[in-house]
């Protein structure tokens, strides 16, 4: 699932994430109170949230404390995707459970290696591949 | 005006012809009572009062009078023909008198007497008068820097905050332009040199653009209230080095980082100043060479840029030296201000920013900053940082 505002973003997160596994379930809400309405109605359970943090009426950082403190909600991996790269808002997103902090890239092809390492390896050992995701694609702020 | 307190009319009519003959202004009264109700009216500069009375007395008078804040410095000559012992006059004096005269009196020494006394009154009025004003307009005054410092605050928070979003706002629109460019060179460009090139130009300017808001954010960061650490500088110039790992293979670039102390200071500050500082060694080396960069420092017992060395020092001197292109000295106060370059934006890449963010620094750690080069020879920066940022604070305040 992918949580973000921005229109653009999102359909080409989508074209690309349909490229790397056609198998892939995408869903999307424009903030954080569709996101959540979203995910307690049970209308969609996804295996990796990535959540944008600058969005109108319910931003990123709201989103995921709700997220963190809603017991059916919280084991779901969060992924902050954002345009932000300063310290200061990686350091709150990890503190509040984000497991990962990915600076939107400005390339598909970094976006496609992104979705490779994570997509395949939802299930497996998501930590890993975030690992290994720092080692190939800069924007990768932390993992 | 002169007053006069008698209980004998004639008494107070010879002294009032008297004063009068000299030119002062004369009012009497013929009891303590009517004495104190006259000054409640009328303002005075001298009493002339005599000691013996029916009801209060002379000594009571000049009590009453001293005791109220309207009337407590008037002075106050006693005037006596039947009490002139010893502890009349000093018990007189005890009263708040600032004179004791007997009976009978000489009008030339009693008329020198009023001369001085009023004048004297005057004088000390007028001193009053002037530290009253003074008092007044330091008080105004305070007041107004109070509120100009009120102001001054609430602007610079707006300007930071200012300065934050739209650094924050900027970057979408421009992430946007780069990744829209990019996709129309991967989708669309495949076979047009000219196109692939303008659209490169496109993005390379997007790309500096970029830099420039990330500089400028981290900028207006800086005027966060600061949070000391104790801060391992060698761990920590060994970590911002890592994070270079790449500028410096590229440029073959020869580190020497001697033993740094450990400091109380902002850590990610601190990162950022090494950080910004050896990119600028890379980022001017001179074409043919490779850059050899070197760190070391050393402890000095005071904020100065050429004390010497003292094992001992609450001070330490950190300097960053390279063999690059260097810089003319007399352009050293312009490098550490914002967008100031010595160089074309195609010869080195740069936003202007970085020396001013170390400054700023710097500044933040209440430390002192300078460089040293000449063209073409290297340049040398030194830092002064105090190794405790408390025991600064303390002998400021001494200081003060």
């Amino acid at each position: 699932m992918l949580v973000d505002d921005d229109l653009d973003d999102t359909s080409l997160f989508e074209e690309v994430l349909q490229q790397v596994d056609p198998a892939v379930v995408f869903a999307s809400a424009a903030n954080g109170h569709e996101a959540l309405a979203a995910l307690r109605e049970g209308t969609t359970r996804p295996d990796v949230i990535f959540l944008d943090l600058n969005m109108p009426r319910m931003d990123g950082r709201q989103c995921l404390a709700a997220l963190k403190e809603d017991d059916t909600l919280k084991q779901i991996p969060v992924i902050m995707y954002t345009t932000s790269s300063q310290p200061k808002d990686v350091e709150q997103a990890m503190q509040k459970g984000a497991v990962s902090f990915i600076t939107k890239p400005t390339s598909l092809k970094e976006l496609q290696e992104i979705l490779e390492a994570i997509a395949g390896n939802v299930h497996l050992d998501l930590h890993a591949a975030l690992k290994t995701l720092r080692q190939t694609v800069p924007a990768c702020v932390i993992c | 005006m002169i007053l006069i307190v008698d209980d004998k009319q004639e008494n107070l009519y010879s002294l009032k012809a008297l004063l009068r003959l000299n030119l002062y202004e004369v009012d009497t009264a013929t009891s303590g009572e009517e004495a104190l109700k006259r000054i409640l009216r009328n303002e005075y500069e001298l009493i002339i009062l005599d000691v013996q009375m029916p009801g209060m007395d002379g000594y009571e008078v000049a009590e009453t009078i001293t005791g109220y804040s309207r009337s407590k410095d008037i002075p106050i000559i006693f005037l006596s023909a039947v009490n002139i012992d010893k502890r009349f006059v000093t018990k007189g004096y005890a009263s708040g008198g600032v004179d004791y005269i007997t009976k009978p009196f000489d009008a030339d020494i009693l008329l020198l007497k009023v001369k001085t006394f009023t004048r004297l009154y005057r004088q000390t009025k007028e001193l009053n008068d002037i530290k009253e004003t003074l008092e007044q307009k330091v008080e105004e005054r305070t007041k107004a820097l109070v509120q100009a410092n009120k102001e001054l605050e609430l602007s610079n928070a707006e300007l930071q905050q200012y300065a934050f979003i739209a650094s924050h706002d900027l970057q979408e629109p421009l992430r946007k332009i780069i990744t829209f460019s990019r996709l129309v060179i991967e989708r669309f460009l495949g076979g047009d040199p000219e196109a692939l090139q303008y659209m490169n130009k496109v993005i390379s300017s997007s790309e500096r653009m970029r830099s420039l808001i990330n500089d400028l954010l981290s900028y207006s960061h800086l005027a966060e209230p600061p949070r000391f650490n104790i801060c391992n500088l060698n761990q920590l110039v060994q970590e911002t080095m890592a994070d270079l790992e790449v500028a410096i293979k590229e440029k073959e670039a020869v580190l020497h980082i001697s033993h740094l102390p450990s400091i109380e200071a902002i850590p990610d500050q601190m990162r950022q100043l090494f950080q910004n500082l050896v990119s600028n060694a890379l980022k001017f080396a001179k074409k043919d060479t490779p850059p050899v960069i070197k760190i070391w420092s050393e402890l000095i017992d005071q904020r100065s840029l050429t004390a010497g060395i003292s094992g001992k020092g609450a001070w330490c001197r950190i300097y960053i030296s390279d063999n690059g292109i260097g810089f003319n000295e007399m352009y050293l106060d312009k490098i550490f201000h914002m967008f100031q370059r010595l160089h074309g934006k195609d010869e080195y890449h740069g936003t202007g920013i970085g020396l001013t963010i170390v400054k700023k620094i710097i500044q933040k750690h209440n430390g002192l900053i300078s460089a040293e080069s000449r063209e073409g020879q290297g340049a040398t920066f030194m830092l002064v940082l105090p190794l405790k940022q408390t025991a600064i604070l303390e002998t400021e305040t001494q200081g003060l």
